[in-house]
Formats: structure tokens, C-alpha cells, sequence
């Protein structure tokens, strides 16, 4: 087998993975927080990109432009979400938190639908395709540059993720949240406040993975489901809740969909079903996800 | 006539802790032998093992003729030994009546005669008027003698209880007291783990000390309370630190 | 009158009442939209309760029931469409093949805690879709159209011994409403029969249930056995009743999550949840789509989610409580001791078994 052909397919699976773990730290951060998954977090994402696409159509300011403006509207979602539904099942049966948010997103599927209707659309020369090209080479390996870009920015939004949980003082207050509510709140923490601010950030990292997203993806009103799904299964295979966990776990699903077709040669019809299927051996053998507390 | 229970130099490890160390002990049948021992002891990993929620690391169990050492803890149930949980593990959601009928379905088949044979337990035990309300509405007295009902409804002939007197006051204690004997005179053997000792030594034929995992001293209680190895395990936990709780 | 109806003979009449009603309801719809609705509500009532059996009873909540219903589907469709078998025997081996499928893969399944449990269900769900969609044998995304039985003047005709009907949809409805009977009645023996009260004893906990020799997995598994057929013999019925079927519309996650969501509406754990919660969800989502999709919009979808949403946050415990609520209201204000009216067994006096 051709080794160039399987280093283009790990450079370009690697690259897709940061975008998944992009996606899957909003849902992992929120679960570690209150234990609860959101099933709306595709129709989150399916928002960031029709915002990216407005904002070229309507202002004609690039994704990259219009970012800030995404992850700001994004974050005022997730806090309104929290606000006006979650808030008040916090304590509600896991069932009805599932059909809550799982609700909430056929809601917002049902309104872009309506208002934008079901065509596909696309982000009229957005800025990184232009770049020399839309394509880097290096070696015998090809990729483009709305990837690269991509996958460089969820690195970047990891970083500064991860500093702000584990340096700042609103991160550490997060973390004594999601470690034990009642002892946060004898230290003065205001749960509440700080479960508002889980779901901002949820929320947030979804607005930049869609703002990238929209520069080389059809944007639909359905578009989130495929996304979500991958979503659920990394961050279970994470582990629910850990962040670290999120990351790997989103480059292994996006090795595994992009390599093994070319490793093994079936229809790349059947990717999805190999990362389904990988996520059930590995949970399988591992119960509690890769980095899981249980 | 062989023991009814006869564990012989059972150890348990968790990693690199010696929770059982060499445990050996005899309950005859008929008996209400009394386990007792200061926190941390190694009591409630005992039960474990013998009750098969955990397999121990090495020894041997017997239990009425069987090795039943690494045993599923419903094979363990259906051989003849039940038991009760330390932290009270009531069915939250189902009435009082239903929670005594699954232990009545280890016998038997059939619904009806399940909840005839709950039914006269509950009026045994005295929770009859109680029937229809849900385990988590319990007081904490009433759910330990849930759990003891629920247990006896499985026809056992080693009926084990972790801690039932823990977290009652002394009127409820003596009813306890008085249940237990009476479950002895029906026939079932009682292994008691308590970790006050003052309410197994009235009632027990048989005492065995744990501390830090190992036996340290079984005998009659009259000579038990005399042991110095008993006193010294027992003094030494009231010059601890108190923040352990009740457990 | 004055019939208790929680009483025992009284949710005899309420069953038997109802049941006549079903029975006689095509007489005064005739074949029209509201047939249709009825044969979906009946539908979902029966894949709800199936659901239920697994999700509500024993609390292993799963959102890939849609396999099940494909594997029904298929099974009967392939065994007709390549063999000319009647889907009469295609539906009881649609459902042994789904138990035995169900038992197979949900045999390391129930390793898996809450949500561990429910993402591994969906992830099976959509594999056996994408399998299916690129699988030649079962005709791949194309699906299969199964063809009309035909009478001597060549015209579509109706067939009982090939369960189509294409002259009236009457039949139909009188198929699945004994279906839907036949699911009922196994959630009603499985609630009052050891297997009943083992299911909701692991629910409950299943460290307690297995020290008081409840052998847990392999009742869960019975479960999913159980719950598998019944979804399976409704997933023929579809088949039939659409004559065509393909990978999308036998096994989308969407389908999964309805099924959980009528059960949960109404009420888990209980048999009248399911029923309720069919009987109000799938109309609402028929007229929503009839009266407001009809126009090339999609309001249909924001109404539904928007209550679904609504009913998560308000009503967490589904339809069926609102009215213990009401009930408990009213047993406040009743006088006591009139406890036997409930149809349980005397208390004092039981026969004993032992000693």
C-alpha cells in the first residue's frame, strides 16, 4: 500500500479530529458540570454556521471576521438556555433532561427551517480557501488551508479553555462546582451562576468550530445531527465530563473515519459505521470512556 | 456434623491494602454468632466476600457443603445465605409490600404466593401497617427492618446483617434486639456485624474481634469482653480523631 | 352506577369499554386521514409499550429501538420479496431474529451505565443503518417496494393470507389494533409476574436486587428480548402497510427517539403511559404536519419540539402523573379504610408457605 496515500489520510483525519473535539468539549465541559448531555448541541453548531453565513451574505464580513460576533451570540444561546429550560430540570429525571434539550434542538432545527428553509447554502469566497490556492503541500501530502485553519484555531481554543478552567479563578470556581455543589456553595461559589457560565462556554466552543465549519461545509438547517452524533460518541469515549478526554478521543474518531477506509479498503460509505463500531469496542472494554471517573 | 459457615484464612487485597488478612471463623447452625470490630476493621469486605459481592483473594468459604468462595451473589443467595446493607439499600420506588416480594421471589415462581409469603413476614416483623407506602418514605428504623424482612423472605438459613442497630435510637435497638431472637427461634442462624460492640454481646452465643483486618479474639462474650487484645483495639479507636461518622 | 374504576373490576369495564370502541371506530371514520392517524397512534402505543417493557420497567433506557424495527421490517420483506413467503410467518421470524439479535448484542450492553448505555444503543442503531443502506442483498438505499397482490382483472386487490390491502385500509387498522392488543397484554402479564417485579427491582437497584438473587443480567436480557419482538412484529406491520421500505424510514434515530419519547410522555413504568402518550403525542404531530406543513412550511417541527420541550420542563414525570396528582388530591378528602376497594390482597390472614 501506498504510504503517501496513508500519511494524506492521518494529516487529513487529524485535522478533522480537532474539529470534532472542538465540538465535543462544549458537551463534555456541560456533563462534567451538571451531568446532563445536551441533544441540542448540533442544532448549536447548525446556528454558528447559518450565523457565519449571514454574516458574509447580509454584511459581507468573512467567517474569520465575523467570529467574535459568532461565539458572543453563541454564548448568550447556551446562557439563555441554561436560564430559560435547563435551569428548571436540573433536578427532573434524566429522561425528561434527555427530551428537554432533545426538544429544544428540533425546535431550532423546526425554526431555521422555516425561516432560512432547507437549501443547502454556502459561504460565498470565504478568505482561507483563497490562500494560496486553498491548498499547502508538503511532501506528497496536500491539504487545505480552511482545514489547517480549522484544526489550528480548536487547538488554540483548547489552549485557552484550558487555561482559563485550570488558572483563572471563575475556572477554578467552575471546577468546585462540578466537584461537589454543595461545598462550592458553603465556599460562596453561586452554582447557579456558574452552570449559566458552563453552558455560555458549551456553547461558545461550538460558535467557533461552526464559524471555521462554515468555510468549507454546506450549511442546512439537519446539518448539526451528523455532527452531534460524532459529538456523543467522542465524548463518550472521552469519558463524560473530562476535557482532556474530549481531545483525544475527537482525533482517534477522526483517524479512525479517515484511515481506515484507505488502510482497509471499504467504501468510505461505511466510515461512520467504523467509528460507531470502534466507539463500541473501545466502551466496551473500557466502560468509563478513556479518561472517565467513574 | 459439619459448620453451617466456615471460612478458613480468607484475605482480601485492594491494591496494596490488606483489608482481610487470614480470616478464619465458625458459625453453627442455630446460633446467632455476633462480628464485631472497630471502623475500618475489615467487617463490611468480610460480608462482601462470604455474601460473593466481592471474590476473595485467597481461602476458602463453606457454606452448607459448598465451596462457595468467588460465587455470584445471587448463586451465593439461592444456596441459602442472604444479607443486609450497612447504608440501607430499600427499593426507593416500590411499596414496602413489593420490596419484601422480590426477596419472596427467590422461592418461588408464582406472584401470589409471593405476596402471601411477603405478607406474613411484614406481619412477623411488624411493618404490616406499613405495606402500601414506598421504601424511600420509610423512617431509617423502619428501612433496616425492611431490609431484614426483605432478606428473611428469601428463605435463608444464614440470615447475615451489616450494622442493623446503627443509627437507632435505644427503644428501636431493643426491638431490634427482641426481632433477631426471634428470627433465631424460627430456625435461621444470624451472623451479626455491629460495630458497637455494647448491643452484640447481650444477644450473641458467639463473638469474633476484627481489627485491622485480622481476628484477633472470638469466644463467648463474657470472655470476649475480658480479652486485653479486645479492650486495647476498642481504646485505641476512642483516642482517634472523632470525624469518622457513625459508619 | 358507581364503579370505582382503579378498582380491579373497574379497569376491567374502562378496558373492555375501550376496546369496543376501538373495535367499532372505522365504522364511523370510514378509510380516510383518521384512519391513518388511528393505525399510527395504534402503532406507536404498541412500540411505546414494547419500549417500555426495557426502559420503563427496568430503567435501561434505549434510543436505538429503530434496529429492532428494521430487522422486523426487513426480515419479513426480504423473505417475500425473494421466497414469496407470507409476511405472517416473515413477522414471528422478524421477531426471533430481532430477540436473538437483541440478546446477542445487548449481552455486553448492560455492562454500560446510564448515559454509556443510551449513546451505545444509538451508535448500534445507526451501524445497522448504514449497513443496511449499502448492503445489496436488501436493495441498499433504494429500499424495497413490495409489490401489489393482484386479482384475476390484474387491479391491486386484497390479500389476508399476504396482509395487504389495497381496495379498503380497514383492515389494517384491525391488524394492528390486535397487535397493539397482543403488546398490551404482554405488558401486563410481564408487570404482574415475577419477570414484572424482578425488571423493576433492578431499576430500582441492582446491587440490592442481586443479594436478594435476582440475577440481573440475565432478566434485562429477557427484557430485551421480549422488547425487541414485539418492536420487530410492528416493524412487518409497517412494511405491509406502507408496502416499501428502505434503511431511513425503518431505522432513523429520529424513530428511536420517538418511540422512547411517546412511552416517556405518558408516563415510564406504567402500562397506561405508553397508551396515553400515543393517543396525544402522534395526533398532535399528524395535525400539526397536515394543517401546517401542508403549506411548504415547517411549523409542524417547532410546535412539536416546542412541546416536547414544555412538557420535559413542567410535567417531568409524564402524563400519567398528572393524574396521581389529581388522584392523591381526591384520596386526601376520601375517608379511610376502604383500602380493599383497590383490588389487593388482604393483608392479615395470608395463607403462609413455610414453617
Amino acid at each position: 500500500m501506498d504510504g503517501d496515500v496513508l500519511l494524506q489520510a492521518i494529516a487529513s483525519g487529524l485535522l478533522i479530529g480537532m474539529v470534532y473535539a472542538l465540538i465535543s468539549v462544549g458537551l463534555t465541559l456541560i456533563f462534567g458540570l451538571m451531568e446532563i448531555v445536551n441533544f441540542a448541541h448540533g442544532e448549536f453548531l447548525m446556528l454558528a454556521m447559518y450565523a457565519a453565513f449571514f454574516g458574509r451574505s447580509l454584511l459581507g464580513l468573512d467567517p474569520m471576521l465575523s467570529m467574535p460576533a459568532t461565539v458572543g451570540l453563541l454564548f448568550l444561546l447556551g446562557v439563555l438556555t441554561y436560564r430559560g429550560l435547563i435551569s428548571r430540570i436540573l433536578h427532573a429525571p434524566m429522561l425528561a433532561q434527555i427530551f428537554a434539550t432533545f426538544g429544544l434542538g428540533l425546535f431550532l432545527r423546526g425554526l431555521a427551517q422555516f425561516f432560512w428553509s432547507s437549501d443547502f447554502r454556502s459561504v460565498q469566497d470565504p478568505f482561507l480557501a483563497g490562500l494560496s490556492g486553498g491548498n499547502v503541500n508538503v511532501g506528497a501530502v496536500s491539504l487545505g488551508v480552511p482545514q489547517i485553519a480549522a484544526a489550528c484555531l480548536a487547538g488554540l481554543a483548547f489552549l485557552a479553555l484550558y487555561l482559563f478552567i485550570d488558572r483563572s479563578r471563575t475556572g477554578l470556581a467552575l471546577q468546585a462546582v462540578a466537584e461537589d455543589r454543595a461545598t462550592a456553595s458553603l465556599m460562596g461559589i453561586n452554582s447557579d451562576r456558574m452552570f449559566a457560565l458552563g453552558w455560555g462556554l458549551g456553547a461558545a466552543c461550538v460558535g467557533i468550530a461552526g464559524a471555521v465549519l462554515a468555510t468549507f461545509y454546506y450549511i442546512y438547517p439537519s446539518v448539526g445531527v451528523v455532527f452531534a452524533l460524532i459529538a456523543f460518541i467522542t465524548v463518550a469515549l472521552g469519558g463524560f465530563g473530562s476535557v482532556p478526554g474530549a481531545l483525544v478521543a475527537g482525533l482517534l474518531v477522526g483517524l479512525v473515519e479517515v484511515v481506515s477506509p484507505t488502510l482497509f479498503g471499504f467504501s468510505p460509505a461505511y466510515k461512520y459505521a467504523v467509528v460507531f463500531g470502534f466507539y463500541l469496542v473501545v466502551v466496551l472494554v473500557r466502560p468509563q470512556g478513556l479518561f472517565g471517573r467513574f | 456434623m459439619p459448620a453451617l459457615l466456615e471460612l478458613d484464612a480468607v484475605s482480601k487485597r485492594f491494591g496494596g491494602l490488606d483489608a482481610n488478612r487470614d480470616v478464619s471463623l465458625v458459625v453453627e447452625e442455630g446460633q446467632i454468632v455476633g462480628l464485631i470490630g472497630p471502623n475500618g476493621a475489615g467487617k463490611t469486605t468480610l460480608f462482601n466476600c462470604v455474601s460473593g459481592f466481592f471474590p476473595p483473594t485467597s481461602g476458602s468459604i463453606r457454606f452448607a457443603g459448598n465451596e462457595i468462595a468467588g460465587w455470584a451473589p445471587e448463586r451465593v443467595l439461592r444456596a441459602g445465605l442472604a444479607r443486609t446493607f450497612q447504608v440501607v439499600r430499600t427499593f426507593p420506588e416500590m411499596t414496602v409490600l413489593d420490596n419484601v416480594m422480590i426477596g419472596a421471589f427467590a422461592r418461588t415462581n408464582r406472584a401470589g404466593e409471593a405476596r402471601a409469603r411477603a405478607a406474613e413476614l411484614l406481619a412477623f416483623t411488624g411493618l404490616a401497617g406499613r405495606a402500601h407506602a414506598r421504601g424511600a418514605d420509610l423512617t431509617i428504623a423502619d428501612k433496616k427492618r425492611l431490609e431484614l424482612t426483605r432478606a428473611l423472605a428469601t428463605q435463608p438459613r444464614l440470615l447475615m446483617l451489616d450494622e442493623v442497630m446503627a443509627g437507632l435510637n435505644p427503644a428501636e435497638r431493643a426491638q431490634a434486639v427482641t426481632l433477631i431472637r426471634a428470627i433465631r427461634d424460627r430456625g435461621t442462624t444470624v451472623l451479626l456485624v455491629e460495630h458497637v460492640m455494647e448491643v452484640v454481646m447481650p444477644i450473641s452465643d458467639h463473638v469474633v474481634v476484627l481489627d485491622s483486618g485480622r481476628k484477633i479474639a472470638e469466644g463467648p462474650p463474657r470472655t470476649i469482653v475480658r480479652d486485653p487484645n479486645v479492650i486495647a483495639a476498642y481504646l485505641g479507636e476512642k483516642y482517634r480523631p472523632r470525624d469518622e461518622g457513625t459508619a | 352506577m358507581n364503579v370505582d374504576l382503579r378498582s380491579r373490576t373497574g379497569r376491567w369495564l374502562v378496558a373492555a369499554v375501550a376496546l369496543v370502541a376501538l373495535v367499532l371506530f372505522p365504522l364511523f371514520v370510514g378509510g380516510g386521514s383518521w384512519l391513518n392517524t388511528a393505525v399510527l397512534v395504534l402503532l406507536y402505543a404498541g412500540l411505546a409499550q414494547a419500549w417500555n417493557i426495557l426502559g420503563g420497567f427496568a430503567g435501561q433506557v434505549s434510543l436505538g429501538n429503530a434496529a429492532f424495527f428494521g430487522i422486523g421490517a426487513y426480515t419479513s420483506t426480504v423473505l417475500l420479496d425473494r421466497w414469496n413467503v407470507s409476511p405472517w410467518l416473515g413477522m414471528p421470524v422478524g421477531a426471533i431474529v430481532a430477540a436473538a439479535f437483541a440478546v446477542a448484542v445487548f449481552f455486553p450492553f448492560f455492562r454500560l451505565g446510564g448515559h454509556y448505555f443510551a449513546i451505545a444503543t444509538i451508535a448500534l442503531a445507526e451501524i445497522l443503518l448504514i449497513l443496511f443502506t449499502n448492503w445489496a442483498f436488501v436493495r441498499g438505499a433504494r429500499g424495497i417496494t413490495i409489490p401489489f397482490v393482484r386479482g384475476p382483472d390484474r387491479r391491486p386487490t386484497d390479500s389476508w393470507a399476504f396482509l395487504q390491502f389495497n381496495e379498503s385500509r380497514v383492515p389494517y387498522y384491525y391488524v394492528v389494533l390486535g397487535l397493539a392488543v397482543l403488546a398490551v397484554a404482554t405488558a401486563v402479564v410481564v408487570e404482574r409476574s415475577k419477570l414484572g417485579y424482578y425488571l423493576r427491582a433492578i431499576k430500582n437497584d441492582q446491587q440490592a436486587a442481586r443479594s436478594l438473587g435476582v440475577p440481573v443480567l440475565r432478566y434485562k436480557l429477557i427484557a430485551v428480548a421480549i422488547s425487541a419482538a414485539v418492536t420487530a412484529a410492528f416493524g412487518t406491520f409497517y412494511a405491509q402497510y406502507l408496502l416499501f421500505i428502505d434503511p431511513e424510514t425503518t431505522m432513523r434515530l429520529e424513530l428511536s427517539v420517538l418511540i422512547a419519547l411517546v412511552a416517556i410522555l405518558g408516563g415510564v413504568g406504567t402500562v397506561v403511559g405508553p397508551l396515553l402518550g400515543a393517543l396525544v403525542l402522534i395526533p398532535l404531530s399528524e395535525v400539526t404536519r397536515s394543517q401546517l406543513a401542508g403549506s411548504g412550511n415547517t411549523l409542524d417541527l417547532v410546535l412539536y419540539g416546542g412541546l416536547i420541550m414544555l412538557i420535559a420542563a413542567f410535567q417531568p414525570n409524564g402524563l400519567v402523573a398528572i393524574g396521581d396528582r389529581f388522584r392523591r388530591r381526591r384520596e386526601a378528602v376520601r375517608p379511610a379504610g376502604d383500602e380493599t376497594e383497590r383490588g389487593e390482597a388482604p393483608l392479615v390472614g395470608a395463607p403462609g408457605t413455610r414453617n
